[in-house]
């Protein structure tokens, strides 16, 4: 099972939208989610260090990327769990104009959500339009609320989704790692310092 | 009761060693959810269903199973396994035919709030006019619910069905409840060569934290959760939030496949895939087709047989392609509306090639005579083969 | 409450209303009625009609849980479902009528997972959820003596689905699926409460605050200790029965107080309340 599958046969690809005024979810469309050590990029299984590289390059070209962290991560109900948030927000610190907006629960909000200040699976998009979000992050959602919200964002927006799963990934998102816990998200800073590190030096030859 | 241990699920199924017993399948699904670590049941009296039940009820008195009672009817039965579901233990029932109907709402509503119930329903007629014999025409009905549906065809398979059922359900990527199958009195009431594993093993504690969704105990996390909030506001986007929890529900079952073929070596067995008539049925059917396809093989007749376990994921693929090779697929069920021959049919490329039948039902037997006189009827009636 | 932390270093994206729920809600705090206006409310926002009693005495019975902290609430489909969105600890809508089935399975499974904490657990439904379609599980729930609350919100009606005749409703009364006037009486479900196996149970209005507030509270702490506890809490409709909201109160008062122990649950209410720290019952099983 640790072979690489490669993309679904019917060329299916987890890719920014609008994609339809309902958009299939990628698990029926034929994307399988990643095995231990693997990620997701567009559908496509890849080894979990070219996913973090792809994460750290989105991040950095975007124009404004935002981290979306769920109630796994915001509360303190675990050891794990605040581990995960101060290396979440270490992460954050490294990608320069990265912002945070939480989602905090998963109710239908009344009377109204303000965008500003928090993102809710049941419109997520809201949030993205308003804010003129380019690339996002979901971590510490729980999965349900994650693949319906990634969905949503798939259906109606142009953003590009990375989904950082404690569990077995989303294929709802365009990038996607399993077992994500504090230690993971630490590689993933040291990637986008080294890229950015790489990036620096490009300039400085030019 | 014996000092139990913890084993993991890989070596329960595949390394454990097996002893043999001599069991009804209403003892094999009992000895399952013992070695399963079920933390609850809750259930109620239907034939053919109670014995399962009184035995996991004796082995509540004897400290195996943690808390059991019998419900108020199957419905709330139904609605209390999702409420200890919801609190984070892993629970078990079972019901029949009658039962089924009755308890029949809450099924999407397990599959919608992504709870990993497993129930096992050992099927039997509905009313009217009432029977308690075979038929499993309930099946068909649970197939659109959104929970995973295996069809086990004895007393073995519905030992190592149950196992399977809890350990795929409980895949954090899948999270979705199970109904194993069975057809009432045929497996139930019938004694056959069971092989167990040891009864001091058992599987891990379910563990909420892993959940898709909130536990409903106020710290696997804390504060607001609802669970689940009305998404009905009159617009585009509650209607789509809807549509999409649906599809996250498919999805999920979809999942499944992976875990299916890792636990239950696949949703399907194939003896003779390139044979010319082929079987393709599913349950007690699928044994009473295997009588009948040796009887026809020893006559010189290529005959091959595909056993369904997995009804719900659909195995499709499989199917599809199994379906390229016969001139004709029979497909024998118990059931007055052929939901097997039904599901194939939706399935394959020319499918007039299907023939539905033989079909009995509201208790009747299926002697393999009768499906190898039906089959070789089509054979002299030109059907192409 | 350990769980009900913040983690370091996102208090500062949090939303306010999260924030404040925190640092000033009720959690572990032992509030009550009387301290309403001091604390951050569990409910604050819902979309119910303006001036609804139902909605008002969902506020008071949050603002009267011994312990939110460890509170689950179970509803059902009617107007409180609308509402329980916003209420801030976690609450359960599973299907019409099934409530107190759901409740006795949770109960169960929250008592094997926390033998050493009292996590109550509240039904809290319309009389309709209770009294027609649910007065299976709402009955089986007694006889067996499941130790939770049941707290009926009786409008006298089906609400949610536009003001249809419920068995809450009272004889002769005119509305929707009762259009010759109901031909029964206003079922009694307080005094079968008590020969259900009830071990407290009362008649309760929002229009006396305080007094609702210590029934709640007093049917939770039996239930933790002595067995079944129902509370009635008469909440009429002005949508379906057509008066101005402004009446909600003075109509809500038109209705009896009463409240019954059986001896073992009087004696310790008894010591609770005449203990050194009212207030603060102890959360530990
Ligand atoms: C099985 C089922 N039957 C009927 C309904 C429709 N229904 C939804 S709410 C409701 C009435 C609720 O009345 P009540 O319990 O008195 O609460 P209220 O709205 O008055 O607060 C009904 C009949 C349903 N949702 N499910
Ligand atoms: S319909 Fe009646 S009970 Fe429902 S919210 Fe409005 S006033 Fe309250």
């Amino acid at each position: 099972m640790s072979t690489l599958i490669g993309l679904p046969k019917n060329g299916y690809r987890v890719v920014p939208g609008p994609e339809a005024y309902l958009s299939p979810s990628a698990a029926i469309m034929g994307v399988v989610l990643p095995e231990e050590g693997q990620g997701l990029i567009e559908g496509e299984i890849v080894p979990q260090e070219v996913a973090m590289e792809e994460i750290a390059n989105r991040l950095l070209s975007a124009r404004n990327p935002m981290l979306f962290p769920g109630p796994l991560v915001l509360w303190a109900w675990s050891d794990k769990a605040v581990a995960k948030a101060k290396a979440l927000q270490d992460m954050v610190a490294e990608v320069p104009g990265m912002r945070i907006i939480p989602m905090p629960d998963y109710r239908p909000k009344y009377p109204m959500i303000n965008p500003e200040v928090e993102i809710n699976p049941n419109h997520p998009n809201l949030t993205i339009w308003h804010n003129n979000i380019d690339v996002c992050m979901f971590v510490g959602v729980h999965c349900h609320f994650a693949n319906l919200a990634l969905k949503i964002v798939r259906a109606g927006t142009d953003c590009y989704t990375i989904a950082l799963c404690g569990e077995r990934g989303h294929e709802d998102a365009m990038i996607t790692l399993r077992d994500v816990h504090a230690e993971e998200v630490r590689k993933i800073t040291e990637t986008i310092k080294r890229v950015k590190m790489g990036r620096v030096s490009c300039q400085k030859e030019e | 009761m014996p000092e139990r241990r913890v084993v993991s699920p890989e070596y329960m199924l595949f390394d454990a060693p097996r002893e043999k017993k001599y069991l009804i399948g209403n003892e094999a699904v009992a000895e399952a959810a013992k070695r399963a670590n079920v933390d609850m049941a809750i259930v109620y009296p239907i034939t053919p269903q109670s014995e399962a039940t009184h035995i996991i009820g004796d082995m509540y008195a004897q400290g195996y199973i943690r808390d059991y009672y019998r419900g108020e009817d199957e419905f709330n039965v139904m609605s209390a396994v999702a409420g200890a579901a919801m609190g984070g233990v892993r629970v078990f029932t079972a019901t029949s035919g009658p039962g089924t109907l009755r308890a029949f709402e809450m099924f999407p509503v397990w599959a919608g709030h992504r709870l990993p119930i497993v129930c096992a329903f050992m099927t039997r007629g509905v009313n009217s006019p009432l029977s308690i014999q075979p038929d499993n025409i309930e099946i068909g009905w649970l197939a659109d619910t959104g929970m995973l549906i295996f069809h086990a065809e004895d007393p073995q398979d519905f030992f190592d069905m149950t196992l399977q059922a809890y350990i795929i359900a409980e895949q954090p990527e899948v999270h979705l409840p199970v109904g194993v199958c069975v057809d009432g009195f045929f497996v139930t009431h019938t004694r056959e060569i069971v092989e167990l594993t040891p009864e001091d093993e058992m599987l891990p504690p379910y563990d909420p934290s892993v959940s898709p969704v909130v536990a409903m105990d106020m710290e696997t996390v804390p504060v607001r959760h609802m669970k689940d909030p009305f998404v009905m506001k009159s617009n585009y986007i509650s209607y789509n939030t809807h549509a999409s929890w649906q599809q996250e529900v498919r999805a999920a079952a979809e999942r499944a496949r992976k875990h299916i073929y890792k636990y239950m070596g696949g949703p399907i067995e194939v003896t003779h895939p390139d044979a010319e008539i082929m079987f393709m049925t599913s349950g007690t059917a699928a044994a009473q087709a295997r009588v009948a396809m040796e009887r026809m093989r020893a006559e010189g007749i290529d005959v091959g047989l595909v056993k369904i376990k997995v009804i719900r994921p659909f195995p499709e693929k499989e199917i599809a392609e199994l379906a390229e090779v016969p001139g004709i697929i029979i497909v024998p069920e118990h059931n007055i509306t052929g939901w097997l021959a039904r599901e194939i049919r939706s399935r394959v490329n020319n499918n007039s090639k299907i023939y539905s039948g033989p079909r009995v039902f509201g208790g009747m037997t299926m002697p393999p005579e009768v499906i190898v006189k039906e089959t070789k009827k089509l054979l002299q009636a030109g059907v192409a083969v | 409450m350990e769980a009900l932390k913040i983690s370091p270093g996102f208090e500062k994206v949090m939303p306010q209303e999260y924030l404040e729920l925190v640092e000033d809600g009720p959690y572990g705090r032992g509030l009550g009625v009387k301290d309403l206006g001091t604390f951050k409310e569990l409910i604050e926002v819902h979309p119910l009609c303006a001036g609804c009693a139902l909605g008002l005495s969902i506020r008071l019975i949050l603002a009267s849980l011994p312990n939110p902290e460890n509170t689950v609430i179970v509803g059902t489909t009617g107007c409180n479902a609308i509402l329980m969105p916003q209420v801030a600890i976690h609450n359960i809508h599973c299907l019409f009528g099934n409530q107190s089935a759901v409740a006795t399975g949770l109960k169960r499974a929250l008592r094997l997972r926390y033998p050493n904490t009292h996590k109550d657990v509240v039904v809290m439904a319309g009389d309709g959820g209770v009294v027609d379609i649910g007065l299976a599980p709402t009955m089986h729930s007694w006889f067996r003596r499941e130790q939770f609350t049941t707290i009926m919100l009786d409008n006298e009606g089906y609400s949610n689905t536009g003001g249809q005749e419920s068995g809450m409703t009272r004889q002769g009364v005119v509305v929707n699926m009762a259009p010759l006037g109901k031909k029964f009486p206003k079922v009694p479900l307080h005094e079968v409460a008590k020969v259900a196996g009830c071990a407290y149970v009362a008649t309760a209005t929002p229009a006396r605050a305080r007094r609702l507030g210590q029934m709640v509270r007093r049917a939770i702490l039996v239930a933790r200790e002595i067995g079944p506890a129902y509370v009635q809490i008469f909440c009429p409709c002005s949508t379906n029965y057509k008066f101005p909201p402004a009446e909600s109160l003075k109509r809500a008062k038109e209705t009896e107080i009463t409240e019954y122990m059986v001896p073992e649950a009087k004696e310790w209410i008894e010591r609770i309340e005449k203990g050194p720290k009212a207030e603060e019952v102890s959360n530990e099983a």
